[in-house]
């Protein structure tokens, strides 16, 4: 059959349009294996707490938010626990949901070293209370403590000698722990009162010239994984026990394995897993390896990990076609619920999560695409935006990670 | 991911991403950050289930062409795409330059059709896909492809009435009656 003219012209335009498109970025395997392999598990405190007691905070829901990224004024009305500011991007003022809040974010950018080598530069905003904001610190790794009163943090280059414990309202550094192996990375104990700490014999962010590896034809500096096992460190004591762990695999698996692997508690504080290579391994408080707990069979590689009350797990996007991502019964692995998530992140409470997505209701066009922080609900097909879209502008960073805390 | 996995998957990666990528710019009517984010996204699901799929890039880019028409179900009744701002109508007197500015004519209006309309072009005239393909990469009956590609067509001519002088002269260069459209195609 004969093409018309304006077939023909919509294919040259077509063929035109993509011959102009440059390529994708050498490291986009790096990050989607980053994305789904790494588990920064945020824990609360949950067990055996009743539910947070929910005092009155003044919320901003946001009405039809124009999904072509400008928003409008949020709007202020009385609801029960939602702080969201749909009309931010990267947040100024504290997100919040439930039981849980945004406590600080980061941005990354790749340093170029004097000599060739290149950081993987965290630059973190940490949420002040006296303030209401998230301010810029220094440190080179934050995390933060349930009840968002402190935060153990590294100073740069990692790995660090010693680790700070912070008071968020004035910022400073109310003591140094000294550590007996140099640490990389922290993740606070469900109870707040352990960190464990991964241990690294180099940065694990920085990437080294004579190590290189070929990427699309491109030659870049490479990883050189040099984790060498955990530590967990007793708050009050101020004492740790440190083990060498190795990576799990064979010697061929250590050249696909990410530099930074960090270790994470598993759900009940009892042990600690890390995924090497695609493969989570799971270690008691001792070093030694053990199988996989029963509680955790069903966990997956998606951030939220378990619900406050254990009984639900944040999963992947579902095989459908749409924006929407499950809730994993942890005991038989079945799907219980679908929730309208690209990506879940944490949970505010024992049915809501944050996610990054995208409002079915508010996007279209340039929108759609873009994501931004929502809280998302099992049995509600609708989100509420919780933060403006990640894109980038000359005023403030394109793409943030947020780290969440609970709130009491 | 075993480490042969992850090895074919980086590869898979390094070899496919551009083209991916070119796919996804169109589908999203020229937005390279939407673009990225897309591929990046359906990158994502094809890691986690990588041990189960026969053909990758078969996969990747069903979840490309189904993430628009999901969203499009969401949605429910579209509003129309404003991405791009209606073009002035290019002076030219050659017909070298009139079919170059045809086509940036025609690639600012793309940005105006329906994500679904979009996605079908492209599929049927970028990737040149059979109707019966595109039936199947999005899950829904060939007459519904040809439909959407014949409004999808008309369109675009309201929305670039410069193209309507190519138009040979027995087709209407002001789709007005849709359904005599169809009937010439």
């Amino acid at each position: 059959m004969n093409s018309t003219p304006t077939e023909d012209l919509l294919r040259v335009s077509l063929q035109e349009e993509a011959a102009e498109v440059a390529p994708a970025a050498p490291d986009l395997a790096d990050r989607v294996l980053r994305a789904g392999a790494r588990r920064r598990t945020r824990r609360f405190v949950g067990a055996g707490a009743a539910v947070a007691v929910v005092t009155a905070l003044a919320i901003l829901v946001p009405q039809a938010v124009n999904g072509g990224g400008g928003a409008g004024p949020a709007q202020v009305a009385e609801r029960m626990d939602v702080v969201g500011h749909p009309d931010q991007s990267p947040p100024r003022e504290l997100i919040a949901a439930g039981g849980t809040a945004v406590a600080a974010w980061y941005t990354t950018d790749w340093v170029e070293q004097p000599g060739g080598d290149r950081i993987l530069t965290s630059t973190y905003h940490l949420y002040n209370p006296t303030t209401g904001r998230y301010g810029q610190v220094p440190w080179a790794f934050v995390a933060v403590a349930p009840g968002m009163r402190t935060a153990a943090v590294l100073e740069g280059e990692l790995p660090a000698r010693r680790i700070g414990v912070v008071d968020l309202a004035s910022g400073k550094v109310q003591r140094w722990i000294p550590v007996d192996r140099p640490v990389g990375g922290l993740e606070y104990a469900p109870d707040g009162k352990r960190l464990l700490a991964t241990t690294y014999a180099k940065n694990p962010d920085r990437t080294f010239k004579d190590k290189p590896r070929s990427v699309n034809d491109e030659v870049l500096p490479g990883p050189d994984p040099s984790r060498t096992g955990f530590g967990v460190v007793d708050l009050g004591s101020g004492k740790g026990s440190w083990h060498d762990v190795g990576y799990a695999g064979s010697e061929m698996d250590r050249a696909l394995v990410n530099s930074r692997e960090d270790f994470g508690w598993t759900h009940d504080g009892r042990q600690v897993h890390t995924t090497d290579v695609g493969t989570t391994s799971y270690y008691d408080l001792s070093g030694a390896k053990t199988s996989t707990p029963a509680a955790e069979r069903h966990v997956g590689y998606v951030i939220a990990g378990f619900s406050p009350n254990g009984k639900l797990i944040g999963g992947p996007m579902t095989d459908s076609g749409r924006i929407e991502s499950a809730v994993i019964d942890p005991v038989t692995g079945e799907t219980k619920a679908v929730v309208p998530g690209q990506q879940l992140l944490a949970w505010a409470d024992n049915r809501r999560l944050f996610a990054w997505g995208c409002d079915p209701a508010a996007c279209s066009g340039k929108g759609e695409f873009r994501n931004r922080l929502l809280l998302v609900e099992i049995g509600k097909d609708s989100a509420v935006p919780l933060s403006n879209f990640r894109k980038p502008n000359d005023a403030a960073p394109g793409r943030w990670t947020p780290v969440f805390a609970s709130r009491h | 991911m075993d480490a042969d996995q992850q090895t074919a998957f980086r590869e898979f990666v390094r070899d496919r991403s551009s083209a991916l990528l070119r796919t996804a710019v169109l589908l999203s009517g020229g937005d390279r950050h939407a673009a990225e984010d897309l591929l990046q996204n359906a990158l994502v699901k094809a890691a986690g289930r990588w041990h189960r799929i026969e053909e990758p890039e078969a996969y990747v880019r069903q979840i490309l062409y189904r993430q628009q028409i999901g969203r499009w179900r969401l949605k429910g009744r579209r509003r129309e795409l404003s991405v791009a701002e209606p073009p002035e109508r290019p002076a030219s007197t050659q017909s070298g330059t009139e079919a170059a500015e045809s086509r940036i004519v025609l690639r600012a209006v793309l940005g105006r059709l329906t994500a679904r309309q979009r996605t079908v072009l492209v599929l049927r005239y970028f990737e040149d896909l059979p109707e019966a393909r595109v039936a199947q990469q999005l899950g829904c009956s060939v007459g519904t492809v040809r439909s959407t590609t014949h409004r999808a067509l008309a369109r675009l001519r309201v929305l670039a009435p410069e193209l309507a002088p190519l138009e040979r002269p027995e087709e209407p260069a002001a789709p007005t009656a849709p359904s005599h459209l169809e009937a010439t195609r």
